[in-house]
């Protein structure tokens, strides 16, 4: 074998299929019984299916898309673009669309000057980020440096940054939105903003949009991929600990005792949980072990998702947006700091998008359902998760309601998975901070041990589904074999 | 951890007694005698007959668990799995980048227990790395240690009714006469130290200094000491070099502090190995001796050859023993050859507030060697 990859994520299948097509022998080893890790659809209640967390996609590297001709395989979009509407207690609701005159008049109900100044902001947050794209997207090509405005945005702070360019709560919120990672008073979250801006989906910059058939079709498809470049996948191989020898990785050890021999590893660890395994621990020097095990995420999300028996109603938006619940900026404040000394935030800031609006297969004639992603949410609830799984799911409904009357009668069925469900299935994320924003690639992928490549989500910028960092990891571990 | 209040050692109540001048200094939260009657003196008599010196301020912390081996694997520069019980080694622990943290004795007591003994404290760093293992760390700083140190330092410990057949770097537990001590032989310095739990200070202080009264024994405080050490070369943390604090911090370097023997690159898996491995022929500067030709001392001042600076003094003292200012060096590799002929500024005095230059000479280390030391 040339390479093993651990993990059979997006990421992982990713930098397999990237590994067999350069002609190495490549097997993949997945923990649990189905591919795809976080991005999957479920079926959640009989005939209802939605996207089990990530329920649009925004950074999926459309490289990845057409190098390993995932169009072919299957992959399409029931929403290339989706609108953000972002929902306002009064019944104004604003939509932020591609159209920037369009939303300037919409804006313009908020505020005048706001509506006018939408476009030069626009303008700058995409100019800004287009730039990024060579330290984002890629390794960037000696020579190149950092725009001089991301420095000063790495000393500022969003609440800040926003205040500057707008005055009414709904736009400032709405566009805080996209970068609820890091709190708005947190010097260099606007980064956050222009990692997000950075990102292009179906050719449209900063884009959501929604795979046919759910998250998982773009699973399936990347996993059809990786059969075609004969990629060995074996799912219910549960990885025990990765072999070291004089520094270097020479294998891994299954849970069942199997030994499998390669030069090259990549895993889809985060770096809390590569501390976690033994050869990790012997590598890992005293100050990283232990400035890790003190970087222990405090903010995380929860997903809710709801079987609704008639369409929801959000005042007459279109239903096929990504809407949003947030009041003001201070909303992301007050949650962060709440959730930080781990009680339960009091406003919660929502993330709603309606799967069935745009593809109807996802539950049954008529029927609906609604994906709720809340962020920040405590990672660790002072009175633990398990009882407060319900009250958490009563207030997000109860938060929808209000822009959304009616939608509380016509649930039928929920599922709710807390910070600490996903964190138990998923594993433990890595903590976003604006260091690891700013920090290159090869820092997130390489490892003190040889031959060992991180390729997960914990290695991209900001975690997402964008299949970058395996497409990276598996250029590094084929750099590394070429020598 | 932090204890503000400044600690007496359990043989305070005889330092008092003996300290003629009144002159007292704190090392590391506890107070000591500096000197007794003259610091060249003692020193002088650790030459040439015996001296006890009190060396509780010395940093001491027992480590304890089943996986103690293999934290230390991690720490330590050098593999301690070998030691059998009563056995011990030196060396050093680096930060992640390969700075140097500290340096001490790894001293085996028992199969789940090791005794750290150091000349400055990290107690933050160790039991933040231990605690993955389930290391314990347990503050043994509540003892009494006695240097015995001198030619007749052996003698004196038979006169004592004490066990001298120890080799350099062992330990042993014994029951002396009706009270439990350690006799171990630590230091750099060839002699033994004794430790006792804090209620027996006055009385091991009486019986040794009873028993060396015929060898001429006398008390010697914390100047002399250390003029002892800069005798035998050997760079202190907090004294000659201000040790790693930060955990990716990639000085001071092991090399530049003469301290390379203390590491052991066989050892695969200790803790800054590859930032070592990666900078160690990089280094540009290493430790050397310099012979000042000036009776004033010149601690941390540039040296110059040609008029170009080429590296500069650590500590500097007045050596009673080779009757001039001696210093340690961190030198060029270009210049550090003994023999090699420098000239630095000394500090400006009362007695001299004009600007002096002095030649200096470049001197093999130790300046002066002493059988059984462990010095590297």
């Amino acid at each position: 074998m040339s390479a093993i990859v651990v993990g059979g994520g997006v990421n992982g299948l990713v930098a397999a299929t990237y590994l067999a097509r350069a002609g190495r022998k490549v097997v993949l080893l997945e923990a649990k019984d189905a591919l795809g890790g976080a991005c999957a659809t479920t079926t959640f209640a009989t005939g209802f299916k939605g996207p089990t967390i990530a329920h649009a996609l925004t950074a999926l590297d459309p490289r990845v898309v057409a190098e390993l001709k995932l169009a072919r395989r299957g992959l399409k979009f029931a929403v290339r673009d989706m609108p953000t509407v972002a929902l306002r207690a009064d019944g104004k609701h604003l939509v932020i669309g591609r159209d920037v005159r369009a939303t300037a008049r919409g804006i313009a109900a908020h505020s005048r000057a706001d509506a006018e100044a939408w476009p030069r902001f626009r303008r700058e947050l995409f100019d800004l980020a287009r730039a990024m794209r060579p330290f984002w997207w890629d390794e960037p090509k000696r020579g190149w440096n950092l725009p001089p405005t991301i420095a000063t945005l790495r000393r500022q702070n969003l609440a800040a940054w926003l205040d500057s360019r707008f005055e009414s709560d709904a736009v400032k919120a709405a566009v805080a939105c996209d970068a609820s990672g890091l709190s708005p008073l947190v010097p260099g979250s606007p980064l956050l903003l222009v990692w997000r801006g950075c990102q292009e989906m179906c050719g449209l910059q900063s884009a959501a949009a929604i795979p046919l058939g759910g998250p998982g079709a773009l699973v399936d498809a990347l996993t059809a991929a990786a059969k075609v470049a004969s990629v060995e996948l074996r799912t219910g191989a549960h990885v025990a600990d990765i072999l070291v020898k004089d520094g270097a990785a020479t294998g891994v050890v299954l849970e069942s005792g199997e030994e499998i021999v390669a030069k090259r590893v990549l895993a889809s660890l985060s770096h809390s949980q590569l501390l976690a395994t033994k050869a990790g621990r012997s590598a890992l020097g005293i100050g990283e072990s232990t400035a890790l095990e003190r970087s222990v995420p405090a903010v995380a999300s929860a997903k809710v998702l709801l079987a609704l028996n008639a369409a929801p109603n959000f005042g007459g938006s279109p239903s096929r947006g990504r809407f949003l619940l947030a009041d003001k900026i201070e909303t992301f404040v007050t949650a962060h700091a709440a959730s930080r000394a781990g009680c339960m935030p009091e406003e919660l800031a929502l993330e709603v998008v309606v799967p069935t609006a745009a593809d109807p297969a996802l539950a049954p004639m008529g029927q609906h359902v609604v994906s709720i992603r809340i962020a920040p949410l405590p990672r660790h609830l002072a009175g633990g998760w398990d009882a407060a799984k319900a009250p958490l799911a009563a207030k997000a409904i109860a938060a929808l309601e209000r822009c959304a009357p009616g939608l509380a009668r016509h649930v039928t069925a929920a599922q709710v998975l807390t910070p600490d469900d996903i964190a138990k299935r998923y594993g433990e994320e890595d903590e976003v901070t604006v260091e690891r924003v700013m920090s290159d690639w090869p820092s997130r992928i390489l490892t003190p041990i040889k031959g060992l490549f991180l390729c997960g989500a914990a290695s991209e910028p900001v975690g997402a589904v964008s299949g970058r960092a395996g497409r990276i990891a598996a250029a590094h571990a084929l750099r590394e074999a070429a020598k | 951890m932090k204890k503000p209040v400044v600690r007496a050692t359990p043989f305070h109540a005889r330092a008092a007694a003996a300290n003629l001048e009144n002159t007292w200094v704190t090392r590391n939260g506890i107070t000591l005698a500096s000197s007794y009657a003259d610091a060249n003196d003692e020193a002088l008599a650790a030459r040439l007959r015996v001296v006890i010196a009190d060396i509780s301020w010395r940093w001491r912390v027992m480590l304890e668990g089943p996986r103690v081996v293999e934290f230390l694997a991690k720490l330590v520069t050098r593999d301690v799995s070998k030691l059998a019980p009563g056995a011990s080694l030196k060396a050093l622990w680096l930060a992640d980048g390969g700075g140097v943290r500290g340096a001490g004795v790894f001293a085996r007591y028992g199969r789940e227990s090791f005794l750290l003994a150091a000349s400055a404290p990290d107690p933050d760093w160790i039991a933040e790395a231990a605690a993955p293992y389930d290391v314990k760390l347990r503050d043994m700083n509540e003892e009494g240690g006695l240097a015995i140190v001198g030619p007749t330092a052996q003698a004196t410990l038979q006169a004592a009714q004490l066990p001298v057949d120890l080799e350099p770097l062992a330990f042993r537990k014994l029951s002396w006469r009706g009270i439990e001590v350690t006799l171990s032989r630590f230091g750099e310095h060839g002699g033994f130290e004794i430790w006792c739990a804090p209620d027996d200070g006055v009385l091991v202080w009486d019986r040794i200094a009873r028993a060396g009264e015929s060898f001429g024994l006398e008390p010697a405080g914390v100047a002399a000491m250390d003029m002892l050490d800069l005798e035998a070369g050997i760079a202190r943390p907090e004294r000659d070099y201000e040790p790693a604090r930060d955990g990716t911090a990639s000085g001071p370097s092991p090399v530049a502090l003469g301290l390379e023997s203390l590491i052991d690159v066989e050892h695969q898996v200790f803790s800054g190995r590859a930032a070592y491995l990666a900078s160690r022929e990089k280094e540009p500067k290493r430790l050397a001796g310099i012979e000042i030709d000036s009776d004033t001392p010149a601690p941390f001042t540039p040296l110059l050859l040609k008029g170009r600076v080429v590296g500069h003094t650590l500590r500097s003292v007045w050596s009673p023993a080779l009757r001039r200012a001696i210093a340690l060096a961190q030198i060029d590799v270009s210049c550090f050859a003994p023999g090699t002929k420098l000239t630095l500024t000394l500090p400006p005095s009362l007695a001299v507030p004009e600007l002096r230059t002095a030649s200096a000479c470049v001197t093999a280390l130790p300046f002066l060697k002493v059988p059984d030391s462990i010095a590297p």
